[in-house]
């Protein structure tokens, strides 16, 4: 075994990002939220390193892992004494004395000195010598004979029954290089499950269902940046546009809280819906000033509808946007690219020298070549109808002492406004706190924002969050919040003004540098409609309670192994009904064997009374790849994954994940159903880096 | 009339969403208590005489206090407390007061539909790391028309430093005689257990905790955080979980006068105002 000799530079730890979405992901309570898209953001981002002496304020705070003050030291710091020459030095930082929490950041930052891109040759030289090149292909398919592959069938009125179209195989092609602060380029072909491979240049089809693709370039003088293609925005808050980094109310009380406005990105993620595509620029018109510009058009999803009445205003209209990006049946293939989307805008931002202070203004514009039109249900009443819609809004953000303020407020074409506002402190070197007030109109229309809120749009709500941070001693950790809401109008499913809260408790004791206990409590209290008795002849919202408790412990007995056991339960309860309950115990493994060959398992029990209290836990995956099943009735999970270092480019990845239920002749329903008792598919992912 | 009645109607209401305002329990004494989601138990102010009597033992000057709360905006709920309290024996500013101190308040709370007025008595000891404190009330409830009625409720207080000037528990059991309001329904005057934990990482900061819990209603989650920004000013912010209710508040220190303010977002109830000052007479 040669030894490898370690200098002066830290070598980086390999990044743990499954710790890192427990900490920053409380519990999935919803399967609407695109976690995936969410997941893999994350992942894309804290792919490439931050350097630790190049990184603005703005960059630093995005990290989610700096608390506020430990930010202001580190600048402080740079001004003072120069760039840093090691990561080492980040301890005689104040506010990075505890080594654990440079343990933490490590793998997402680096020091280097000054910008390099120059010293490096011309672009396309850069890009060829890049070491992150990289070509990703996947394939995933469920072993178990589901419903809609049969043969087609028809129903007793003649209709045939409507099945998929394509195969059960899901196939992915990636490719992407980046480096930071110069350029990323990228492309990602994807076909979901039940999709058909159809090679038809004239419709507009060619081969997968979908593609995505972008260049970007940055730091080219004025030119801070420049996006080709797929791309996504983020700026201020995240009211007007927000690019899928939002994690929202988690078990990381305080940075979590705050969006950064990061700008231009590039686009690579699977979504279908949620990106750009066009142009994108940023300008520094200024040291102090930077704009950027934006177009897009692209068509997307939807469905048509004629108007049955000659008064109504539109003739042929579309009751909502699809974001599922699935196309397996006649009539999700009918749907697809229906309507044409075309959004333009900008935003523009003052940041100070010291970066304590900027606020800036953002404008969007969104056009559609058909009208939108929800279904008229009361809880509609007050969605965004029509072709256009047009968003102005402003961002500040402040540094004063240990606080950091910020907020954003903006109003759509409607006259519906939308603001939310907030503050994070630092109160003692131990302690940090936090508060966020929101209001979002019931008329306030916004498609590409997601400012924090508790329902998955900005619209009808209105709430106040309290969050706290507490290190009571060396390696405990009390971290809480309590956030109260109210829509004030109607929600599906909810026939009345609501209101509702909820909290999280978590205490973390971490016994060694690699080892991680916790317990977290997290209760969510919201109206919902009462089921239809005798009795309640008329919809009626009551309270319904979730409480969930969870307990971690993650542990590292020797460098090849590590451990996780993960023990949680639910429960479900509304108005003076016997609660429900559901329960799931976990155990994970994972050993190393040698350089080339890495092997994790679970083995987890499940026990749930309905799916009002199904479990959601995390699930080891191929890199990039996101899984989180929800797990209702009575059964096992079950799942294995390799990972094979072949050579020092190709890695490659195997998982096999099973569900076996008990007391369950059939699997789901409509075309997913499965008939057995057996729910397994396989994954499979190449890496070639070069 | 039908206004009366309509907030009379709507009090009865308030009774049963918010356990700690009316119906005769341990209430809220002072706004500070007031934006700290009433998370007061291990408090050693002047207030301590309603919110935990065995707090009384550290008031180590004569003060007097004065509060006035106005709750969702309506003036049948308005409530109004004067308290006193005076050390007795040496007092070192170092020591606690030898011979503990005594405290009185008067309270009133309603109009003249409906009102609860009490006569209150307490006194707190200190000695070493544990306060203890007990106190006597007289309760009158009148109900235009009904009559008024008198009982008398006594209530047992303590607080320990688990580490000395750290962390602070704080105990207080209301109306441990079980005070019998009518013999209708045994209407009782709510028996109330409070406890709770502070913890004061800086002198500037104190974070507390707390679970309040009558016997015939669902426990009671409480949480407030107390921040000294300036030598002058005090940021405070709260909620409890069962009456759903966010706090927040600021405290100004002018002279021996402490004034204080807080305001109360009840989910379905909406804004409550809380004003408390209070006056240190003895010179430091």
């Amino acid at each position: 075994m040669p030894l490898r000799l370690q200098g002066q530079d830290y070598v980086r730890p390999a990044a743990d990002l499954d710790r890192l979405v427990q900490e920053l992901f409380a519990e999935i309570q919803s399967d609407e939220v695109a976690f995936e898209d969410v997941y893999e953001t994350l992942l894309l981002y804290y792919q490439t390193p931050l350097n630790l002496n190049t990184a603005s304020r703005e960059e630093l705070r995005g990290l989610l892992l700096l608390s506020e003050t430990q930010i202001s030291a580190l600048l402080d710091h740079r001004q003072q004494l120069g760039p840093l020459l090691s990561l080492y030095e980040l301890q005689s930082i104040v506010g990075f004395e505890q080594v654990r929490s440079i343990y933490r950041v490590a793998p997402f930052v680096t020091v280097q000195s000054g910008n390099q891109n120059a010293a490096r040759g011309p672009l396309w030289q850069r890009i060829l010598h890049e070491d992150n090149n990289a070509l990703f292909l996947r394939y995933e398919r469920g072993l178990q004979a589901r419903r809609g592959y049969a043969a087609a069938d028809t129903t007793s009125t003649g209709r045939p029954l409507s099945r998929y179209l394509g195969s059960p195989d899901k196939l992915l092609v990636r490719y992407r290089v980046s480096h930071t602060r110069d350029f990323s380029l990228g492309f990602t072909a994807e076909k979901d499950a039940g999709e058909p491979l159809i090679w038809k240049p004239g419709q507009g089809r060619l081969g997968a269902d979908f593609y995505s693709a972008h260049f970007v370039v940055q730091e080219r003088g004025r030119l801070k940046t420049l996006a080709l293609g797929d791309y996504q925005l983020q700026f201020g808050q995240g009211l007007l546009l927000s690019s899928g980094l939002q994690v929202g109310k988690g078990a990381e009380t305080i940075t979590t809280l705050r969006r950064s406005s990061l700008g231009v990105r590039p686009y690579s993620s699977v979504l279908e819906t949620s990106f750009f595509r066009g142009a994108a620029a940023t300008v520094s018109l200024h040291k102090t000033v930077r704009a950027t510009a934006f177009f897009s058009a692209k068509k997307v999803d939807a469905n048509q509808q004629f108007a049955t009445d000659s008064l109504a205003i539109y003739d042929t209209f579309s009751s909502g946007i699809s974001t599922s990006g699935l196309h397996r049946t006649t009539t999700e293939l009918a749907n697809r690219k229906r309507l044409h989307e075309a959004v333009a805008g900008g935003n523009i931002t003052y940041t100070s020298v010291g970066g304590d202070f900027a606020a800036g203004a953002t404008l969007v514009g969104t056009h559609y070549d058909v009208a939108l039109q929800r279904r008229p249900e009361p809880y509609n009443q007050f969605e965004f109808r029509g072709k256009d819609n047009l968003a102005v809004g402003l961002h500040y953000s402040y540094v004063l002492g240990n606080v950091l303020f910020f907020g954003e407020t903006a109003r759509s074409s409607s006259g519906g406004l939308g603001t939310v506002n907030g503050l994070l402190a630092s109160l003692a070197t131990n302690v940090e706190a936090s508060i966020l007030y929101r209001r979002y109109d019931r008329n306030f229309h916004t498609f590409y924002g997601q400012a924090f809120g508790e329902n998955t749009r900005n619209i009808n709500e209105s709430g106040v969050y309290l969050g706290l941070k507490v290190r009571p001693a060396p390696r405990w950790e009390i971290t809480g919040y309590y956030d109260q809401f109210w829509f004030p109008w109607l929600k599906y499913r909810v026939d009345a003004p609501s209101r509702g809260h909820d909290y999280l408790l978590r205490f973390s004791f971490a016994p060694t540098k690699t080892s991680q206990l916790y317990v977290q409590v997290r209760s969510r209290t919201k109206d919902q409609n009462a089921d239809l008795t005798p009795s309640r002849s008329v919809p009626q919202p009551i309270p319904t309670e979730r409480r969930s408790l969870l307990l971690f412990y993650d542990a590292a007995p020797s460098s090849s192994i590590s451990l996780r056991t993960r023990l949680q339960g639910t429960h479900y309860r509304d108005d003076g009904a016997t609660p429900h309950t559901g329960f799931l115990l976990a155990q994970d493994a994972t050993v190393r064997l040698n350089r080339y060959l890495r092997l994790s398992a679970r083995y987890a029990l499940f026990d749930t009374d309905d799916y009002d209290t199904r479990q959601y836990a995390f699930e080891q995956d191929v890199l990039y790849a996101f899984s989180v099943p929800a797990l209702f009735g009575r059964g096992t999970r079950t799942y294995a994954l390799a990972e094979v270092k072949c050579t020092r480019h190709l890695t490659f990845w195997l998982r096999y994940a099973a569900t076996q239920y008990r007391h369950q002749q059939v699997i789901s329903s409509g075309l997913e159903e499965i008939e057995g008792s057996l729910r397994s598919d396989v994954k499979m992912q190449a890496r070639y880096t070069f | 009339m039908l206004n009366g009645y309509l907030s009379l109607v709507s009090l009865f209401l308030s009774v049963t969403i918010s356990i700690a305002s009316a119906g005769n329990g341990p209430g809220v004494r002072g706004a500070r208590a007031a934006a700290l989601g009433n998370a007061s138990v291990t408090i050693t102010d002047v207030w301590a005489v309603g919110n935990n009597v065995a707090g009384l033992g550290q008031v180590s000057q004569t003060s007097f206090g004065f509060y006035a709360e106005n709750r969702y905006l309506s003036s049948a709920f308005n409530n109004v407390a004067l308290v006193v309290a005076t050390p007795m024996g040496a007092v070192h500013t170092e020591k606690p007061p030898s011979r503990g101190v005594i405290g009185f308040e008067a309270q009133r709370f309603g109009n003249n539909l409906y009102a609860e007025q009490r006569l209150g008595l307490g006194y707190g000891y200190r000695g070493g790391q544990i306060s203890v404190g007990g106190r006597v009330d007289v309760l009158q409830v009148s109900i235009q028309g009904l009559g008024s009625k008198r009982v008398v409720a006594a209530s047992l207080g303590g607080q320990a430093e688990l580490i000395p000037d750290r962390l602070i528990f704080g105990g207080y059991l209301y109306n441990l005689n079980q005070a019998r309001l009518a013999a209708y329904e045994d209407e009782r005057v709510p028996t109330v257990l409070k406890a709770g934990l502070s913890y004061r990482p800086t002198s500037k900061l104190m974070l507390n905790v707390e679970t309040e819990k009558d016997v015939e209603q669902d426990a009671d989650f409480k949480a407030g955080i107390e921040y000294q920004l300036l030598e002058a000013l005090t940021l405070r912010a709260g909620f409890a979980s069962l009456v759903e209710q966010a706090t927040a508040g600021v405290g100004f220190k002018a002279g021996r006068f402490q004034i204080d303010y807080a305001a109360a977002w009840q989910s379905a109830l909406g804004l409550s105002q809380h004003v408390g000052v209070s006056l240190q007479w003895a010179k430091k």
